[in-house]
């Protein structure tokens, strides 16, 4: 940032002329206006973004009774681990009482195949959309633009007829399957104007020395796209994973991922209500996504935000 | 449990991957071999053809897949809701006629206004401040990270934390407690099924989406030339007004793009109402409408609201559209 201060003394200093005085920019009054401007609106940027997510970590390691005793906002008395232990094996779902490992594994079964079969055909996609230019390209373009942004209400009903005529309506299958589908068109687009982003030089080279189809994909274009491909990755695990709407309607309660089952704990109506538990229950179906957050940082970032139409 | 997720995963990935590149390395074969083979006198004729046909073999079964899924479900959609319900009897628009003259549903209508109106603008806002703030602190990308925490979380989750936020019992809920920290005795019920309460719903979609907002239009922020900032300093402009008069407007196009997208989100957010006001009539929205109908078996009417949803979604989605094939042009 410049500010007049900078520049005059910049200007200042072209000249060769001795400098007295004092020199650099202006000091500034700690409690300035602007600075408390800027720490006033980050004091409410706090309470609104962190408190939340800091009050539900601190409940989910209190017991019953303290939380009973109020004081929702003071850390643990007694750190304990029993409500996360209870939200993952014994919460309780309508008849199941195995709590959410059940839904995990569903997720899991649900999440890897998906996330593996939308990549593959995706960037098979793209590559072919970006670098092998056909008669007709232009419209699968357009309906896969048209089929990233559409409201996925409009499919609901009829996919559930396919999915019952091809008999894997209620079956993880079935939930890959529309997954891998709706998942493709964005993640098409991504690795296709990834390509297109490549120098064309490299592939006309490679048509020049004879290799095909096959040959330029594997040994020139996907060398080149490991982090492309981190981002894909990112965008379905994520979206997969987090993944509420389909779950509901596609699937079984033998077969409910776990955003399913814990929405279900979380509003169960018999028994009393255990807020640590639910807490520790929310965290847990958190935890995949965090962790890749954690992990992968910047490359979140840039997958959330190209995948941010997915919802 | 273990061993049988990680066969059947495994199980899964080798039927579908190397079924596909089996169909793919097959469909090549053939085509090189039987259909147009580089051999004979029509040899460079044939290459040609080779070359026209290959891509389409390829993306095949993407087109069949997305066909199939996508395509002719909308229209099958669209041709439900005309004949289904209430439509089997009566003209072909009766689902919609009743639709529109049920109470419920004029006031989920309302509510999706509501929403498409408050979130994106809050969430582009708070996003756009989020990033002019944090680029001028030295701790700027530690907030940053922090603020956008929330869209790893699943919709759902972040409405439970924030029916914890807005739980009535003083001992519980947050809001409740702060208010305890004033001094306040009882808890006071938030939520109860007031038209209003829609914005306390709304706030969690902001809470989620300004961490994109803000991401999307700090990029946007740095590509400002320094220049035009500096000419507005030396001409005695104050922090507020080179923000807003210089910096502002040359960011306009990506604020309109982050806008658009966010209302996208918002026409088929469903998640958050059904997790945290399901039972209140007044804080329906569409989806949530659609899905009771869907769930009591009322196709007609689920369909109808369904092709409502899009055509909704259709001016901003096309125009959406036109932006990106701008763009990779």
């Amino acid at each position: 940032m410049a500010n007049p201060a900078t520049i005059s003394t910049a200007v200042a200093g072209a000249d060769t002329l001795p400098l007295d005085g004092p020199q650099g920019p202006r000091p500034r009054p700690r409690l300035s206006r602007r600075n408390i401007f800027i720490y006033g609106t980050m004091l409410v940027v706090a309470v609104y973004y962190l408190l939340p997510l800091y009050v539900m970590i601190v409940t989910s390691l209190k017991g019953m009774p303290e939380i009973r005793l109020g004081n929702i906002f003071s850390p643990p008395m007694e750190i304990t681990f029993e409500p996360w232990v209870k939200a993952w094996a014994e919460a309780c779902t309508g008849l199941n009482c195995d709590g959410l490992s059940r839904g995990f594994w569903n997720s899991v079964k649900i999440t890897v195949p998906s996330v593996f079969l939308s990549i593959a055909v995706a960037s098979v996609n793209g590559y072919a959309l970006s670098n092998w230019k056909f008669k007709g390209a232009d419209i699968f373009f357009t309906i896969l633009i048209f089929g990233a942004f559409i409201p996925y209400q409009v499919m609901l009903y009829p996919i559930v007829i396919i999915l019952r005529e091809i008999g894997l309506y209620g079956s993880l299958g079935g939930l890959v399957i529309v997954h891998v589908i709706f998942g493709m068109p964005i993640v098409t687009l991504l690795f296709r104007n990834y390509f297109a982003s490549l120098p064309e030089e490299l592939f006309k080279a490679a048509r020049v020395d004879g290799a095909g189809f096959w040959q330029i994909y594997f040994q020139i274009m996907l060398p080149m796209s490991l982090p492309i491909f981190v981002v894909a990755m990112i965008i379905q695990v994520t979206g997969i994973w987090n993944d509420f709407l389909f779950g509901v309607v596609y699937t079984k309660p033998d077969t409910y991922p776990m955003t399913v089952q814990l929405n279900n704990i979380v509003n169960s109506v018999q028994g009393v209500k255990e807020y640590n538990v639910n807490m520790a229950a929310t965290i847990l179906t958190g935890l995949v996504p965090l962790v890749i957050y954690f992990v992968s940082g910047k490359l979140f970032v840039r997958g959330i935000a190209a995948g941010a139409v997915k919802g | 449990m273990f061993d049988s997720v990680i066969v059947s995963g495994i199980a899964t990935i080798i039927i579908g991957v190397g079924g596909m590149f089996a169909y793919f390395w097959l469909s090549n074969l053939f085509l090189d071999k039987v259909l147009f083979p580089p051999t004979g006198k029509d040899i460079g004729r044939n290459i040609n053809r080779a070359n026209m046909v290959r891509p389409w073999l390829f993306l095949f079964p993407a087109i069949f897949a997305l066909g199939l899924y996508l395509v002719v479900p909308v229209f099958y959609s669209a041709w439900l809701s005309f004949t289904s319900g209430v439509a089997a009897e009566g003209s072909w628009y009766r689902n919609y006629s009743e639709i529109f003259q049920n109470e419920t549903f004029r006031v989920s209508l309302l509510n999706n206004l509501l929403w498409v109106l408050v979130v994106p603008a809050a969430s582009t806002f708070f996003g756009l401040v989020a990033a002019q703030l944090t680029d001028k602190l030295s701790w700027g990308n530690f907030a940053k990270s922090l603020i956008f925490m929330p869209m790893a979380i699943s919709f759902v989750g972040a409405s439970l934390i924030w029916s914890f936020v807005y739980h009535p019992d003083i001992e519980i809920g947050v809001i409740n407690a702060i208010r305890g920290l004033f001094g306040a005795e009882e808890g006071v019920t938030l939520i109860d099924g007031q038209i209003v309460d829609s914005f306390l719903l709304m706030v969690v979609l902001i809470w989620i989406q300004t961490g994109f907002a803000m991401v999307i239009l700090s990029a946007a922020l740095r590509g400002v030339p320094e220049e035009t900032i500096e000419a507005a300093i030396i001409d005695g402009a104050n922090p507020f007004q080179i923000f807003f008069r210089i910096k502002v407007p040359q960011i306009i196009g990506t604020i309109v793009v982050v806008w658009t997208t966010i209302t996208i989100l918002v026409l088929k957010v469903y998640d958050i109402v059904a997790a945290m006001g399901n039972q209140y009539r007044n804080l329906e929205i569409l989806p949530t409408q659609m899905m009771q109908y869907f769930d009591s078996g009322n196709y007609g009417f689920a369909t109808a609201i369904s092709v409502v949803i899009m055509i909704l979604v259709l001016p901003v989605m096309v125009w959406n559209i036109r932006q990106a094939r701008a763009e990779t042009r």
